[in-house]
């Protein structure tokens, strides 16, 4: 199990962006997180990545509690979870070949000796083509910038993933791609997926169970106490 | 552009081959040719020992240029590392070390480097270590605010999330991307650390009289211009000054092309 | 539809830009390109990122780089885009014969001045308005016909929302009154509420303004909501051009790209087209979908002609006509 429990989390302790978001995600589970731009869904995914220390609340990790983020955190526990972001131009080293961006986590845990063979799989499996691995990130297209970012989020075999708005500046058929890349890993391991993102359609399609941001979290600039009957009614019907 | 590539070019050219190929000796007195005008045996005419100034203005360029490189050099490396160290652990160790660098900076650095030389015998390497240690605070700065920038980065964000340990990030990911900002900032130190190695040995603080660097051959020729022989200092002069602007001129050039800004020129 | 039988606003006619990059290679980032746009119309230009539609529009605005050279003709009124010179383009062509609504209004907007001061000056630089009261009022009816609401004048683009923003740079691409607007990617990043208004405010422009809008968008709800015709580019061509009603309803698209487009859509099939589109640096020389076409067929060796607005070997054929 993946689970938040009533996280606050921000930027400046005075304003925090999140206010008490729970939920969870079962092994194998599905989760979508939707919300409009701007609500603080990618901090708590970021939270939920070891990524940035949340002010209060819990995580856990399969019934362990998680008690340190970013580089405190036991590099088992941070690899365990693969990250894919929104903007893939932001999240590649302008400076890495795309075959280096996608083995650079096993080099960096002291696996090298499994690139090849990663890479290999990896290459066809998120849908690229070995000539465009020895490129810069300048010298492909945002769509396959982002599959090589997709790759690189399997490349360790994470036990989970979270998708924080990963098709968002995609066209329909890369998005369709990458959905399905993820979901055969997932068909292939078990993972657990957190998909945050704002387009319902997709998040609905893709996604086991569809949470709605006022569902998860206290409304952003918090006045609004933790009881449930004062949250605004969720404009999105839950997923059948 | 252009103009400062030429100037360069040959003044590097001039300072390597001039010395080994003319079989002359700088610190050859002549008292019987002291003080002369520019001619055409002496172009830039001859000091008060009778010496040639123009081969004692490229051997001044040399030992000039050769001080303002080591010093930029080195302050470069002290400015990237504790930039970089600052930037990539911050916390405590951040705040601590910015304290040091703004109360180093608080100092004027022309006070500071003449305190550092004191300390020594006169010599090349005190001035370079004085000017080294005078100017690695602002590549300090640089390298700390571009470090701060690039943590909150996504791809660092991916990076810790693939398992790279601090040291790893900071290698692989956070040094190469100040390096060129680094580069630059090395460069475009260079005329600056020239003009304080002028500035301290026309103190009489910078390197021994006898070594032939610019800011000596001006402070020697102070006298001989109060009696109206001119050419001992104009020519120093313009050997400091258009040096100096070549290698700025070049180092803007170059940093109007790693501006971040520019981008693919395809716009796809 | 009376809408396309207005005179056009724009005209482009085989329209082409190449790069040239170090080396020698040559880029068709757009190949001979043929579209209108009329008064009262919007045309959505569809395609995925990096298949050419935005250098298009930046050959229109005259912002190609200098690498670039550029072929064919894009009459706007009497004046030909393509052969207007720096000074035509700066003093009569942006802002005044085309508003530009950018991608990022962010980016767009000056970060240390107000949305009243960025207002009037372009009022200013545009308009005839002279002297502090009118530029005023000129600059506050500006944000009115945007929406933009008057009490947010004086603040800074930081302060100010993605929708605000958004409506902020649609303000001053109104300043002018230009008869064609050309919206880039104007809903990236905007979650679904915000498209849609975004768009529904666009297309409010182009029906009460007698202005003709091209929007570029690799949005296919988006363009389905706002658009009279659509136009899908594919490899640097424009494959196939179509009223949007029957492009996203019956009898869809004809062309494979574009059916393989709507069908990876998460309200259809959800499934993508196999594989990636080709290199603009090394396309083949017949048709350039052809190795992801499911209909490939010797005939997709040559260059499919453009025929009813479709350029390929085997379109599809509605099911009611094949009997």
């Amino acid at each position: 199990m993946l689970e938040l429990h009533d996280i606050t989390a921000g930027y400046d302790r005075k304003a925090p962006v999140v206010r008490n978001a729970s939920l969870t995600v079962a092994p194998g589970e599905a989760v979508g997180l939707l919300g409009p731009s701007g609500c603080g869904k990618s901090t708590l995914a970021r939270v939920a990545a070891l990524l940035h220390r949340p002010e209060s609340g819990t995580l856990l990790l399969d019934g362990e509690p998680v008690r340190h983020w970013r580089h405190r955190a036991p590099r088992d526990l941070r690899t365990a979870i693969g990250v894919v972001f929104q903007q893939p131009r932001l999240s590649a080293d302008p400076r890495l070949r795309l075959i280096d961006l996608i083995a650079e986590p096993l080099r960096a845990t002291g696996r090298r000796d499994e690139v090849p063979d990663r890479i290999t799989e990896l290459t066809p499996a998120v849908g690229l083509t070995p000539d465009l691995l020895d490129r810069r990130p300048h010298e492909v297209s945002d769509g396959q910038l982002q599959r090589a970012c997709l790759a690189r989020a399997l490349v360790l075999r994470p036990r989970w993933l979270i998708c924080d708005e990963m098709t968002a500046m995609l066209d329909a058929s890369t998005t369709a791609a990458l959905v399905a890349a993820v979901e055969n890993y997932r068909a292939a391991t078990g993972a657990g997926l957190l998909a945050v993102g704002h387009d319902q359609t997709l998040l609905r399609r893709w996604c086991d169970r569809l949470l709605h941001w006022d569902e998860v979290a206290a409304a952003g600039m918090g006045k609004l106490p933790r009881a449930s009957g004062l949250r605004e009614p969720s404009v999105v019907p839950p997923a059948t | 552009m252009r103009v400062s590539v030429a100037l360069v070019g040959g003044i590097v050219l001039a300072v390597l081959l001039v010395p080994p190929l003319v079989q002359l000796d700088q610190q050859a007195v002549d008292l019987g040719a002291k003080l002369l005008p520019p001619s055409w045996s002496h172009p830039f005419g001859t000091d008060d020992l009778g010496r040639d100034l123009l081969l004692r203005c490229i051997y001044g360029l040399r030992v000039s240029l050769l001080v303002g490189v080591a010093a930029a050099l080195t302050a470069t490396v002290i400015g990237t590392a504790v930039g970089a160290t600052a930037g990539a652990l911050g916390g405590w160790v951040d705040r601590g070390v910015m304290r040091v660098v703004d109360t180093v900076a608080s100092v004027p650095h022309l006070l500071l480097g003449i305190f550092i030389v004191a300390m020594f015998r006169p010599g090349l390497w005190p001035v370079v270590v004085s000017v080294a240690l005078t100017h690695w605070l602002s590549t300090a700065r640089i390298v700390r605010a571009e470090v701060l920038s690039l943590r909150s980065h996504p791809y660092i964000d991916a990076a810790v999330s693939g398992g790279a340990s601090r040291w790893r990030v900071a290698v692989r990911h956070l040094l190469p991307a100040v390096l060129p900002q680094a580069a630059l900032a090395a460069a475009l130190m260079v005329p600056h650390a020239m003009w304080h190695e002028s500035a301290l040995s026309f103190l009489g603080l910078g390197l021994p009289t006898h070594m032939a660097s610019l800011g000596n051959l001006i402070q020697d020729a102070r006298g001989s211009l109060l009696a109206g022989q001119w050419w001992p200092t104009l020519f120093p002069g313009l050997f400091i000054i258009v040096p100096t602007l070549a290698i700025a001129g070049l180092a803007g050039a170059w940093r109007e092309r790693i501006n971040p800004r520019r981008r693919s020129e395809l716009m796809l | 539809m009376t809408v396309t039988d207005r005179p056009p606003v724009l005209s482009v006619r085989g329209l082409s830009v190449r790069f040239l990059m170090p080396g020698g290679r040559r880029i068709a980032a757009v190949t001979d390109a043929h579209f209108e746009v009329a008064a009262g119309e919007c045309l959505a230009l569809i395609g995925e990122s990096g298949c050419g539609k935005s250098v298009l529009a930046s050959a229109l605005l005259g912002l190609l780089p200098s690498n670039a050279q550029s072929a064919g003709q894009a009459r706007l009124g009497e004046l030909d885009l393509l052969a207007a010179d720096e000074r035509t383009l700066t003093r009569t062509v942006r802002g005044r014969l085309i508003g530009l609504i950018p991608q990022s209004p962010a980016a767009h907007l000056t970060p240390v001045r107000t949305v009243r001061s960025q207002l009037e000056e372009t009022v200013g630089a545009l308009t005839d308005a002279r002297g502090r009261t009118a530029v005023r009022s000129a600059a506050e009816s500006a944000a009115e016909r945007a929406a933009f609401p008057a009490d947010h004048l004086d603040r800074h683009p930081h302060q100010l929302s993605g929708g605000l923003a958004q409506r902020a740079a649609t303000a001053l691409a109104l300043v002018g009154d230009a008869p064609l607007l050309l919206a880039d990617e104007p809903t990236t990043g905007l979650d679904r509420d915000l498209v849609d208004h975004t768009v529904d405010e666009l297309r409010r422009h182009v029906d009460d303004g007698d202005r003709a809008l091209l929007m570029i968008t690799h949005d296919l709800a988006a363009a389905e909501r706002i658009a009279d015709r659509v136009a899908v580019m594919y490899a640097g061509r424009i494959v196939e051009l179509a009223n949007t009603e029957a492009f996203f309803g019956t009898p869809g698209p004809r062309h494979p790209y574009s059916r393989g487009l709507l069908d990876a859509l998460p309200e259809r099939a959800f499934l993508p087209i196999p594989g990636m589109p080709p290199e603009l640096g090394d396309l083949p020389d017949g048709c350039a979908f052809a190795p992801r076409c499911e209909q490939v067929t010797d005939a997709c060796a040559a260059l499919p002609p453009t025929t009813s607005h479709i350029a390929c070997h085997h379109p599809h054929v509605p099911e009611d006509l094949r009997a």
